[in-house]
């Protein structure tokens, strides 16, 4: 059976690759939650995210004639969705606005498990400072090693780890502010306190 | 006792505490609670769900690839090489390609799909249902066509060129056998689309043999 879906997929990816819409629609059905899910946390806001995750899409069914299946597709995808969220981010990173409103109700495809804690964490992710909330997501959410991150965002793979080890702190200490409603510590962030980027 | 910082804490969730740290947990159930609580948080974050796009989001994509040229939607038959394949690779296609269709009309027609059946679970008692059923008919069709691709790849094929007198019957055929189908189900969208493609192939095939612009014979 596993073997069938690879061999499937192989076929889907070659028409997709000639730009066959159906194909195409296909791949964005399966992929899209996992695509929007690692650029909005790495955008911080729901509007940003889906511009960036577009340009994740046109990026990568641009390339996709050069997919040579050394990767899983889904990584490989995956490897665009990150580098392009992070390129657009440092784009409008002097333009961008953070003071638009949180949004109330963020749409999860797997509304199981803890979901008040899942939106707690989602809100204190999008209060780090940005350096911390992209070591910290592409490590502890996506999964990604040191090596990976200094890869991807140009840094050493010890400065991703002292990174990382702030930014679990400083989740904590924003979750422990949730908890007690200390809505000073939700300052941090636009204070620029402890900001940090790459 | 001064306690872990909580940067060093946070490390302890994937580093091995030194002596001195490890002792020092033993000792203090404050940091040693810390420290689970940095794991929980971590493990948390680990299992973060998916998050679906905005609604409308594949439109504004669709127009976005159509827009930059990296989305076609060729006629049925040319999209998958059948131009280039033998008739009898041809013919076996659109046994395939009716057998989904059919097979899709017919759990449509009905209503009710059995499990793992064309349709899957899926139900069409509304709108969304229906939408759903298309969609997963669409499905079907395109795992049918990337199998189908393969077989040609593995068999070296592509690059023969064909009767188009045989294509042209081949197609006739299929516009026959898709038009009794519509007729037995003629609300279903995914034969319907189908008919058309038959259609607008069979009559390209039409032109080219009148033109007799062809070098196939």
């Amino acid at each position: 059976m596993q073997r069938q879906t690879a061999t499937t997929d192989a076929g889907l990816l070659a028409l997709a690759a000639e730009g066959d819409a159906r194909a195409i629609r296909t791949l964005y059905d399966r992929f899209s939650p996992r695509v929007f899910a690692v650029v909005r946390r790495i955008a911080g806001d729901d509007e940003l995210a889906q511009d960036y995750a577009q340009e994740a899409w046109i990026r990568a069914i641009r390339a996709l004639p050069t997919f040579r299946g050394d990767a899983r597709f889904s990584t490989w995808l995956h490897r665009i969705a990150v580098n392009s969220a992070l390129q657009a981010l440092r784009r409008a990173e002097t333009r961008r606005k953070r003071e638009a409103p949180l949004p109330d109700d963020v749409p999860t495809s797997a509304p199981g498990g803890d979901v008040f804690l899942q939106r707690k964490l989602s809100r204190a992710l999008d209060r780090l400072p940005e350096g911390m909330r992209r070591v910290l997501i592409l490590h502890d959410v996506e999964g990604y090693t040191h090596e990976e991150i200094g890869d991807v965002l140009g840094i050493t793979s010890g400065t991703s780890k002292s990174q990382l080890s702030k930014a679990r702190a400083k989740m904590r200490q924003l979750l422990g502010a949730l908890d007690q409603g200390d809505t000073e510590a939700w300052q941090v962030k636009d204070q620029g306190v402890e900001s940090w980027s790459i | 006792m001064e306690h872990l910082t909580a940067e060093t804490l946070a490390r302890l969730v994937d580093d091995a505490p030194s002596a001195e740290e490890r002792a020092h947990l033993d000792g203090c159930a404050t940091c040693s609670e810390e420290l689970r609580a940095y794991e929980e948080q971590t493990r948390a974050l680990g299992s973060l769900p998916e998050l679906l796009p905005p609604q409308g989001d594949w439109n504004v994509l669709e127009a976005r690839l159509r827009s930059e040229g990296l989305l076609r939607d060729p006629g049925l038959f040319a999209r998958f090489g059948l131009t280039r394949t033998p008739a009898w690779m041809r013919m076996a296609a659109s046994v395939l390609l009716f057998g989904v269709g059919m097979m899709s009309g017919a759990a449509w027609a009905s209503g009710a799909p059995e499990a793992g059946g064309p349709l899957g679970a899926a139900s069409v008692t509304d709108l969304d249902g229906a939408a759903s059923a298309v969609r997963m008919a669409e499905q079907r069709y395109v795992d049918a066509m990337s199998r189908y691709r393969e077989l040609l790849a593995r068999n070296g094929e592509g690059a023969e060129t064909v009767d188009p007198i045989s294509r042209y019957a081949a197609l006739e055929h299929l516009v026959l056998v898709s038009q009794a189908a519509v007729r037995q189900a003629p609300g279903d969208q995914f034969l319907n689309g189908f008919l058309a493609s038959a259609l607008a192939e069979r009559d390209a095939a039409a032109r080219l043999v009148s033109s007799g612009r062809d070098s196939w014979f």
